[in-house]
Parts: structure tokens; C-alpha cells; sequence
């Protein structure tokens, strides 16, 4: 029987891998990346909580919202990408620290 | 009619704002300042006028108006000190005020011609006005503290007026004489009003008149003499310096470097006037201290003294000054002999001949351009108006009958005479020889200036040819007509005789020796029922019905003795008519007749005519002596004391006590404050920016993991 917990761990461990790759690795495309794992992480959340606590589709219409929120930061964080890498010529994120000194 | 802040204090207040506001415009509207201080003297003449009206409808002795409101007070618990200030009018102040206003505005009116070449001329009308308004302020004072006050503004503006023409060096001087020499008697009269206050509580003239009618100065000493004596003395040497007293008779004939038409106000309305104006409203005080033949004797040694000075003199401005101090010195005369009425009335009287006296000599030196005696004569023809003028004034200050100033002087004198007759004390003898020579004396001297300048041929051809023929002109020479008029005695007295035989003002007649009441010992007890009002409060006076005055022929005495002093007066009489023309005839014949040689009388009294040309050596004595041999060393003295000890160890000492405090101040300063406290706070916030600057490193992935923790941790402690 798939229950609300077996939804939570996947969304659990979706989010973890998503916090992970936002630390761990030092591409600005993985980052975004991590950033996707993260927002379905809580779009699973959203359908899950519907599925098994009332029978109304109001998870169902966040998720749909969150994938197209996803799709626009998606879009939005490339542009950022790309600009920046013209102007640094690399996606390095630790390039991205010269706003101090 | 109702006396109110609006009813009489414009006659003060007009005159001063016209002073403040001119003091701002003179520079560039000096015909605009000229036009307002006049105006604003002839407005003030018109609020006098009718508080005379009022006072000669009411005609009675007891008329008064005594208003006030608290200065200051500084009353602590059960200690009472508190100030007030107000106006007080009796029949004195009335009659005061029309001739300080009606004078003021005739010498205002006759300066906008004398003055009018004189590239200062705004500004000599500033100090009229502001003059002038002093002098009301001063007759209109219910205490001795608003007279000081208003005493003082006088003295800066006799200052101002004598030193007027501030190039030359004379006029500096002589200011500066006047103002120290007044000084002198200022400070006695201070020490006065605080002698009074000690006793009294208050400065006010009522007060002090029922403190007196209640003998609070009985038994009271200050530096082992009666305390009314020491007050009496006090106040009078305030009269002394002011009213050109001997020996403070110095700076009178040098006020004389002013202005022509300010030695009018100075000598006439304003400035001579309020000393005797001060003696006569503390006349009780100098009963009391049983100063009177003291005064008496002052009075005497000024009159006959100045009287012969006035006999050498060349200058025509100083034959006058000299004159004004001798008839100061009869003013002082009645004083002292208890002629309180008449003495009042010389005041008046001579203010009036006074001022005319002096704007036509201002008429004949404007004319002229010249002020000696010698190189004038025959002036008559040229100047018809001014030689009318002048002529009547001689009239009545020589002791004419029908002229006022026999009707006031031959009072004084016969007073004199009683009391040298009758009194035991044998110095009023002495007092009467001294007025009646000083009688003989003014009638000469003034006939002699007036013989000089009018009459004979002229003696500097030169000087005469250049005279301009006199036109009437309403500011040139009407103000002297119009006071020459007020120089006819039945004005004063109501009849042509002064002892009224010839009715002119009905129940009228004698008006003034009716109405100004004498304040002595017997007649105090009036003053228990005088009442302060505060200003602003309903006005009951108009409902309270004085009875009117009665002329009294024997003025208070019983019938006998009336009648003894009645045939003294008339002898009096008789003899000072006899004097005056005996005078007079003297400077015919020697000035026109030239039957008598004057020639013969200097070089046989040389001695005597080289002391009065030195006038009497009063100068020298003061300069050489007092302030040279006296004054100066102890100046010296002072000065060393102030440079060897005050300056070496006070001075020098408080200094280095600053030096070391400074240096401690300066440690303290650079060690804990600065370097400390200022320094301390940048170098904490740099260590604080050093931690801070660390976190804030711009890795993005330490900011997310931050946020991790502090969420976890949030998370962490929800679940508790």
C-alpha cells in the first residue's frame, strides 16, 4: 500500500538531493538544477497532503502553479546565467563574489 | 474729565516715540524728523493745556491725581519690597507741565529756523524731543526713583545738546564739565532717595509727606545728624548740581557752547528748572531738617555772586547763563526763606523771560554772526521784533512792576525782608542784603546787555551793514513775541499789581498763590487722605466735590500778624522798585548817557574785576586744585595700587590658577577624551567591521547553508 509517508520520504529525499547539489557543486547550472529538485520536491508535498487529508484539488492546482513558476525561474535564472557568462566568460559561482571588495 | 494711561501719559510718551522713530529716519528724512518732533511737543502741549483747564475748573487746593501700578516686586514671605511707579498731578504739576510743554513747543518752532543751515539739524531735534519728554517725565513722577531716572536721561542730554558741535574742542569739554559737575550732586541725591527709603519703605512724594506729617524721622540719626538733615542735604546737592548752585555753579555758563535755542530749553523749560522743582516737592523734608537758612544762604551767595560775574561779561550768551544762575539762586532764596509759592512762581516766570531771553539772543547771533557785546549796538533799527522782545524780558527780569518777574521776585524778597526784620537768626539778614544787591545788580547787567546791543551807533560797522533787515516770520520771530506776551505779570497774579488790587479774573484773581499750597508742618495732615489708584481702574475722582479755593489776603496768619508782614512786604516793595530803576538809570548813564565812566570802575577795582573775569576762580580751584593737586595723585595712587597689586597678584594670579587648570583640562582632554572616548569608539566599530565584513564573503553557497542550519534549527525546536 503506497501511503502519505512513502510520498514524504520521496519528497524528503528529492529535497535533501536538491539542498545537496545547491551546496555542494560550483556550477551555476547545477545549481538551478538543485533549485528544480526543491520546488518538486514541495510540488510532490502539495499533491501528496491532497491525495490523502481532503478530496478537493487545491494541491493539485498549486503543483501545476509550481511547475510553471519552475519553468519561469528556469528561464529566468538561464538569461542570468548567460549574461553573466559573457561577462565573466565562466559559470563558476564563486566568481559571482566580487561584489565585496 | 478722567485721567487714564490715555489721557496723560502721551505727554510724556509722544515726545519719546518721536525721539525713537526719528533716531531711524533722521539720516534720510531729517525735514520729516523735524516736522514730527515738533508736532509731537505741540500734541504734548495740548494734553497739558487741557489737565490745566481741568485744573483751573476745579480750582481747588486738594485737586490731585495720583495713579500707579506695581514696577516690580520682590516680596519674599513677610519681606515686603516692591516698586511702583505712577503719575502724580496736583496744582503744582499742572501748572508745571503747561510751561515745560508751551516753552518746549516756542523753542522747537523758533529751532526749525536757527537750526536750519546746520548739517546736524535732525538730529539736534532727536535730543529736543528726547529732552523734553525727560523733563515731563520728570514733573509727571509721583517718586523720587522715576525723577532719578528721568534726572539722569536729562543729564546725558544736556551732554548731547552742550557738546552738540562735537568739532570743537570747547564744546567737548564743556559737555563733558556739565555732565561730571552734575554728577557730583547726582550721587548725594541718590544717597538721599535711599536715605528715604530706609525710613520710609517707599520714594513716593505722598508717602514721604505723611511719613514726615507723622514724625517717623523722629529720633533717627545717620552718621550722628538728624536723618531728615542728612536726606534734606542729600537731596538738595542733587538741586545744587542741577540748579547751578554755588559751588556747583561751574558748568551753567559753559552749557552755553551748545546750541542758542538748547541753552533755552537747558536754562528756561527743562534742565535748571527740575532741580528747583525737586527742592520745592521736598520742601517738608528741608523743614524738617531745619535747613532751611542753609539753603537760604546757598541761595544768596549764588544770587548776588553770579549777578557780579555777569557784569564783566562780554559775550551775550554769557551774560545770560550768568543771569539764569543768579535767578536760580533767587528761586533757592524762597526756598530757603519759606516762600514756597513765589519761589514756584519764579520758576515759572523765569523760565518764561528765560527762554525769550535766549531765542532773541539766538535772533541776534543768527543775524550777526557774531556773540560780543562790544562790536554790536544800534542793532535796534535791524532788528524791531527781537529788540521788543528782549526789552520786555529785560523788563521783567529786572524787577519792573507789572512785568512777572517783579510780581515772583518781589515775593522772594519780601519774604527775605520779614524774616530779616523778625527772625532771630541773623543770617536771613545777611540773606536779604545779598538778594536786594543782587537785584541792583540784574537790573544793571541786563540794561547793560540791551543798551549794548540796541542802542547807541554801531561799533563794528562791518557786522552791521551785513545784518539782514528782520521780517515777521511765524518760526523766526513769533515764538519771541508770543513769550515776550507771558512776560506781563497780571497773567501770574491776576492783577496789574501782584497784591490784588486791580480785579482782572474775577473770583479768579490771584490764582496762583491761591492754588499752589504750601506743604509745610502745619498743613501735612492733607496728605493722610491721599489715596493711590491703579491705572486702568475706574476713575472716582469726578465724583468727589473739592470745594474751590478761596483767596486768603492773609494767607493762613492771624490778622495782626498779617498785617505786620503786609507792611514789611510793602517796603519790600517799594525798595526792590526803587533798586530796579536805580539799576537801570546806572547802565542809562553809563552805556548811553556816558555820564558815568565804566572805564573808571575797572581800573579802580582792578583786583576785584580780574577775580569776576576769572569768575571767581571757581575754574582754577577746581582743575588746579582739586583735581590736580587732589584728584590726580590720588588717581596715581589708585592707578599704582591697581597695576603693583590688583593686576600683578590678581590679575597675573588668577591667570597662572587658569594656566595650570588648562594644562590639566588639556590632558584630560587629549588623553581620556580623544584618544579614548573619540578615538575608542572609531577603533571598536573597525574590529566590529572586521567580523562583520568576514560573514558578508558574497559565496552564495554559505549564505544557503546559513539558511539551512537556522531552519533546521527553527524546524529542530518546533518539534519540542
Amino acid at each position: 500500500m503506497i501511503n502519505l509517508g512513502s510520498y514524504l520520504a520521496i519528497s524528503f529525499a528529492l529535497f535533501v538531493c536538491g539542498i545537496l547539489v545547491m551546496i555542494a557543486r560550483k556550477n551555476i547550472i547545477a545549481m538551478l538544477l538543485g533549485i528544480e529538485l526543491i520546488l518538486n520536491a514541495s510540488a510532490l508535498n502539495f499533491a501528496a497532503y491532497t491525495k490523502f487529508t481532503n478530496n478537493n484539488l487545491d494541491g493539485h492546482i498549486v503543483s501545476l502553479f509550481i511547475i510553471v513558476i519552475a519553468a519561469a525561474e528556469a528561464a529566468v535564472g538561464l538569461g542570468i546565467v548567460i549574461r553573466f557568462f559573457q561577462l565573466r566568460e565562466s559559470i563558476h559561482i564563486d566568481d559571482a563574489a566580487t561584489l565585496q571588495n | 474729565m478722567d485721567y487714564t494711561l490715555s489721557t496723560v501719559a502721551p505727554i510724556v510718551l509722544i515726545p519719546f516715540f518721536a525721539f525713537v522713530l526719528n533716531a531711524f529716519i533722521v539720516k534720510k528724512f531729517t525735514k520729516l524728523a523735524v516736522a514730527i518732533s515738533t508736532g509731537a511737543i505741540f500734541v504734548s502741549f495740548l494734553f497739558a493745556l487741557r489737565i490745566f483747564m481741568d485744573f483751573m475748573n476745579v480750582y481747588s487746593v486738594g485737586y490731585y491725581i495720583h495713579k500707579t501700578f506695581t514696577w516690580f516686586d520682590l516680596s519674599a514671605g513677610s519681606h515686603v519690597f516692591k516698586v511702583n511707579m505712577g503719575i502724580y498731578i496736583d496744582n503744582m504739576t499742572a501748572v508745571m507741565l503747561l510751561m515745560v510743554t508751551g516753552a518746549a513747543t516756542l523753542i522747537h518752532v523758533f529751532s526749525t529756523w536757527y537750526m536750519h543751515d546746520d548739517p546736524r539739524f535732525g538730529r539736534f531735534f532727536v535730543y529736543l524731543s528726547l529732552f523734553t519728554s525727560a523733563m515731563l517725565g520728570l514733573v509727571l513722577s509721583d517718586n523720587l526713583l522715576s525723577v532719578f531716572i528721568f534726572w539722569e536721561l536729562m543729564g546725558f542730554c544736556s551732554y548731547s545738546l552742550i557738546g552738540f558741535y562735537y568739532e570743537k574742542e570747547g564744546a567737548g569739554n564743556a559737555s563733558m564739565k556739565a555732565f561730571m559737575t552734575t554728577r557730583v550732586g547726582d550721587v548725594f541725591f541718590l544717597l538721599g532717595i535711599l536715605a528715604l527709603w530706609s525710613v520710609v519703605g517707599n520714594v513716593t512724594f505722598v508717602d514721604i509727606y505723611k511719613a514726615i506729617g507723622a514724625g517717623a524721622f523722629n529720633n533717627l540719626y545717620a552718621l550722628g545728624i538728624p536723618l531728615a538733615t542728612f536726606a534734606g542735604v542729600s537731596v538738595f546737592l542733587g538741586t545744587m548740581g542741577k540748579s547751578a548752585q554755588v559751588p556747583l555753579q561751574v558748568w551753567l555758563p559753559d552749557a552755553m557752547w551748545g546750541p542758542t535755542p538748547c541753552s533755552a530749553l537747558i536754562h528756561a523749560a527743562t534742565m535748571v528748572a527740575a532741580g528747583v522743582y525737586l527742592s520745592l516737592r521736598m520742601y517738608p523734608l528741608m523743614e524738617l531738617g531745619h535747613m532751611l537758612p542753609f539753603i537760604a544762604v546757598i541761595g544768596g551767595i549764588t544770587a548776588f555772586g553770579a549777578a557780579t560775574i555777569a557784569l564783566v561779561q562780554t559775550d551775550i550768551k554769557a551774560v545770560l547763563a550768568y543771569s539764569t544762575i543768579s535767578q536760580l539762586g533767587y528761586m533757592v532764596i524762597g526756598i530757603g526763606v519759606g516762600s514756597y509759592n513765589a519761589s514756584f512762581m519764579h520758576l515759572i516766570t523765569h523760565a518764561v523771560f528765560k527762554a525769550c531771553l535766549f531765542l532773541s539772543a539766538g535772533s541776534v547771533i543768527h543775524s550777526i554772526h557774531c556773540q560780543e557785546m562790544p562790536q554790536m549796538g544800534g542793532l535796534r533799527k535791524k532788528l524791531p521784533y527781537t529788540f521788543f522782545a528782549m526789552l520786555l524780558c529785560c523788563f521783567a527780569i529786572a524787577g519792573v512792576p507789572f512785568f512777572s518777574g517783579f510780581v515772583s521776585k518781589d515775593r522772594i524778597l519780601g519774604d527775605a525782608l520779614v524774616l530779616a526784620l523778625t527772625n532771630a537768626n541773623h543770617i536771613y539778614k545777611l540773606v536779604a542784603l545779598l538778594g536786594f544787591g543782587g537785584a541792583f545788580l540784574t537790573a544793571f547787567y541786563m540794561f547793560r546787555m540791551l543798551f549794548l546791543t540796541f542802542f547807541g551807533e554801531p561799533r563794528d560797522h562791518h557786522i552791521y551793514d551785513h545784518a539782514h533787515d528782520e521780517h515777521l516770520g511765524w518760526n523766526s520771530n513769533v515764538p519771541l513775541l508770543i513769550l515776550s506776551l507771558f512776560t506781563l505779570g497780571l497773567f501770574y497774579s491776576g492783577s496789574f499789581t501782584g497784591q490784588g488790587e486791580v480785579n482782572l479774573f474775577g473770583s479768579k484773581n490771584e490764582w496762583f498763590s491761591t492754588l499752589i499750597h504750601k506743604p509745610d508742618a502745619t498743613s501735612l495732615h492733607h496728605f493722610s487722605e491721599y489715596k493711590a489708584e491703579e491705572f486702568g481702574s475706574v476713575d472716582t475722582r469726578d465724583k468727589v466735590q473739592l470745594t474751590p479755593a478761596v483767596y486768603d489776603e492773609n494767607h493762613g496768619m492771624s490778622e495782626h500778624v498779617a498785617h505786620e508782614i503786609h507792611q514789611i512786604h510793602h517796603i519790600g516793595a517799594i525798595l526792590s522798585i526803587i533798586i530796579a530803576f536805580c539799576g537801570i538809570f546806572l547802565a542809562y548813564s553809563m552805556y548811553i548817557k556816558k555820564s558815568v565812566n565804566p572805564g573808571w570802575w575797572t581800573s579802580t577795582f582792578a583786583n576785584w574785576t580780574k577775580a569776576l573775569k576769572n569768575k571767581y576762580y571757581f575754574d582754577d580751584l577746581y582743575v588746579g586744585k582739586i583735581i590736580q593737586k587732589g584728584l590726580l595723585p590720588f588717581n596715581d595712587l589708585l592707578s599704582r595700587f591697581d597695576m603693583g597689586f590688583f593686576d600683578k597678584y590678581a590679575i597675573d594670579g588668577w591667570a597662572s590658577v587658569n594656566r595650570w587648570a588648562f594644562t590639566i583640562s588639556k590632558w584630560f582632554d587629549n588623553t581620556i577624551i580623544d584618544s579614548g572616548m573619540v578615538d575608542g569608539t572609531g577603533a571598536s566599530v573597525r574590529m566590529m567591521n572586521v567580523v562583520l565584513r568576514t560573514v558578508q564573503s558574497g559565496k552564495i553557497q554559505m549564505y544557503f547553508i546559513v539558511i539551512v542550519v537556522v531552519l533546521a534549527g527553527y524546524v529542530w525546536t518546533l518539534s519540542f
